[in-house]
């Protein structure tokens, strides 16, 4: 399986340098790295989704769906950082500025500070069953901002018109169909390679908390029932009965 | 013990008066120690004559204005507004208000609060820009809107950030870093109404991003109360 | 009245309690005894609801007084304010003059609750945690800052409660252990 992916991903990274080069850019061979930054933002906003949903299942409690949820902002802020990497590389070589405010990079570091306080927030919070809900509630908040950052406010009229980026070059149909084949297979790839990170996060998570429940208890805390000193009469379950 | 009611001595109180008790405790509370409005209020007013001295007299363009005044009210906004739920856990009051009160009143009740403070604070920015800085508001009624709209939603998005904050360490200075990325479609659309009150830009542009900020803040009191709720500990309804 | 089944709390990778099941039914009383660190408090906070369980889940009641050491009043508030905004929250009565006179602070009506001793206090914390005639009252250390007259309103407030409904007192004064019809030990 693994070996399927490594060749799979060895095939995609060759077809992108294989492609014509885009003659709408003023560097066309280095343009290549579209085929990387598009799939990393895409993947980015799959598990930003899954981040949501699984904060609003741990919203019920349940700290099972937390450790999942963190699994997946963490995989999510990789992605977008990865993002963000790719794009500031794209911008210094085709706009000749590392920054250059444009409206979808600016609201991309926007997408970078949410996940950034959502970390922060969880550092803060000491108690287990109550860092989940919040950080879940949270989550769940910023879905508002995430959906008017990632895909209504680069999409404003007003903000296409001053935007450098090439997305109306890649909506607009200029963009052939083997670029697309490309991104496509870039994505498939990165997306099982991440989802396999993300089982592998989710799978330590859990077990860290089986061993906080389960396996600590000689050591810590008061794990024995309390005992009852009246009335005298007991059940199994260390439940009182009525006198 | 005497029982005062039929329907075994409690009965659910109507929504309207729990919500506006909550509101008379937080403006009781807020009177006698004034604390928190006078944080605002100074804090915005320093922001305004700092910026009025850093520009050196020079009249500002409106993109710019619109800017600095959302900057001052958003600082004015994250100094003064978490301090409804803060100064409670720090006071060990919080408990008292869980026990008392249902989620969904309280969440009401302070973001109402809220609410009429950052309002006062925003009229007084507004006069000081107009004096400072020698802006003329070219649609008032467009300002009026959009600052409305926007101080419902800077209200609700700070109600519910420093409600998630409150029982975290290091909450004065986490409940910035939390609320703030939360408010950026607001800050945005603000910006670009406000901008063109100013006079810059054209006015259905203005009056689409106002009515932007008033979805926003629908949004924000759609979603925040009913979340809080999960997330506050205490009495259920 | 009031139930927990399995109730259970973990801060970090320490256990606080674990275990905690009961049932409770009218006119009795639980003690819950321990020494310091034992977890009663935290008990205590989860069964009235302010703190979240780790495991398990109490239920049962309908409406509940709460009063405990670390709950503190409003400072700027009076006794009366305190009693007249919490009455509208519970959508209670207010009946502030009894309720004041019950636990004897009539005198001090108009005292901001920042000024009170310890001991007023304890005494508004009693008065709020029997506005609304709860089913179920849960006391945490009572009478650790009470003197001989609010120890004496205490044992009044305790009898009457049982008539009524439920009582949970966590302590280890031996003078309120005996208020008990139930009795659990926290820790080992």
């Amino acid at each position: 399986m693994r070996w399927i992916l490594a060749l799979a991903m060895a095939a995609a990274t060759v077809g992108s340098f294989l492609a014509p080069p885009a003659a709408q850019f003023s560097e066309p061979e280095l343009a290549r790295i579209i085929f990387f930054h598009l799939p990393c933002a895409f993947a980015a906003t799959v598990f930003f989704i899954m981040g949501a949903v699984l904060g609003i299942k741990a919203l019920n409690g349940g700290l099972d769906a937390d450790t999942r949820a963190v699994a997946a902002n963490e995989m999510a802020m990789v992605l977008a950082l990865l993002t963000m990497a790719t794009g500031m590389l794209f911008s210094r070589v085709q706009w000749l500025a590392w920054w250059s405010w444009d409206p979808r990079q600016t609201s991309f570091l926007f997408v970078l500070l949410i996940y950034g306080a959502y970390f922060a927030l969880r550092a803060a919070i000491s108690d287990d069953d109550q860092r989940a809900k919040v950080a879940g509630a949270y989550s769940a908040f910023s879905i508002l901002p995430m959906l008017f950052l990632v895909f209504v406010f680069p999409r404003l009229p007003a903000v296409m018109q001053k935007s450098l980026h090439p997305s109306t070059t890649i909506s607009g149909g200029e963009f052939s169909g083997i670029y697309w084949s490309i991104v496509l297979s870039v994505f498939a790839c990165l997306l099982i390679i991440c989802l396999w990170l993300y089982r592998l996060a989710v799978r330590a998570g859990l077990l860290e908390l089986r061993y906080k429940n389960e396996y600590n208890q000689r050591n810590h805390g008061n794990t024995t029932p309390p005992r009852v000193v009246r009335p005298v009469s007991l059940s199994e379950e260390g439940r009182e009965e009525n006198p | 013990m005497i029982r005062s009611k039929k329907d075994g001595g409690h009965m659910k109180s109507a929504w309207a008066t729990e919500i506006s008790a909550v509101f008379e405790k937080e403006i009781k509370t807020e009177q006698r120690s004034r604390a928190g409005f006078l944080t605002s209020l100074l804090s915005s007013v320093l922001i305004v004559i700092s910026l009025a001295y850093g520009a050196f007299g020079s009249t500002l363009d409106g993109t710019l204005a619109a800017g600095l005044f959302w900057v001052a009210l958003i600082f004015a906004a994250v100094a003064a507004l978490p301090r409804t739920f803060l100064a409670e856990e720090e006071a060990g009051t919080a408990d008292l208000l869980r026990l008392a009160a249902r989620p969904h009143a309280i969440f009401w009740g302070k973001a109402l609060f809220n609410c009429l403070q950052i309002l006062i604070t925003a009229v007084i920015l507004v006069l000081l820009f107009s004096v400072m800085m020698g802006l003329t508001i070219k649609m008032p009624f467009l300002l009026i809107v959009s600052l409305v709209g926007g101080a419902l939603g800077l209200a609700g998005t700070v109600t519910f950030g420093a409600a998630l904050v409150a029982q975290g360490s290091n909450r004065t200075m986490l409940v910035g870093v939390v609320c703030l990325p939360l408010m950026i479609p607001l800050i945005m659309m603000g910006i670009s109404s406000f901008r063109v009150a100013l006079g810059v830009g054209e006015a259905l542009g203005g009056w689409t991003s106002a009515l932007g900020v008033w979805f926003y803040a629908f949004l924000v009191f759609s979603l925040a109360p009913n979340l809080f709720a999960m997330v506050w500990q205490g009495k259920r309804s | 009245m009031l139930a927990a089944q399995a109730l259970g709390k973990r801060y970090g990778d320490r256990w606080i309690f674990r275990g905690v099941s009961f049932e409770l039914e009218v006119g009795q009383c639980l003690v819950i005894s321990g020494n310091n660190g034992s977890g009663k408090s935290t008990l205590v906070r989860c069964l009235a609801g302010l703190i979240l369980p780790s495991e398990g889940a109490v239920s049962g009641y309908e409406t509940m007084g709460y009063a405990a050491i670390e709950l503190q009043p409003y400072g700027n508030l009076t006794a009366r304010e305190h009693l007249e905004l919490f009455g509208k929250m519970k959508g209670c009565e207010p009946d502030v003059e009894k309720k004041l006179e019950t636990v004897g602070l009539s005198e001090a009506a108009d005292v901001p609750a920042g000024q009170m001793s310890t001991g007023m206090k304890a005494r508004l914390k009693l008065a709020l945690a029997l506005q609304s005639d709860p089913k179920v009252l849960i006391l945490d250390e009572p009478g650790a800052s009470l003197d001989e007259g609010g120890r004496d309103l205490l044992d009044q407030i305790c009898l009457n409660q049982r008539k009524t409904g439920a009582l949970v007192v966590a302590t280890n004064d031996p003078l309120e252990k005996r208020w008990g019809t139930h009795e659990i030990c926290m820790g080992n």
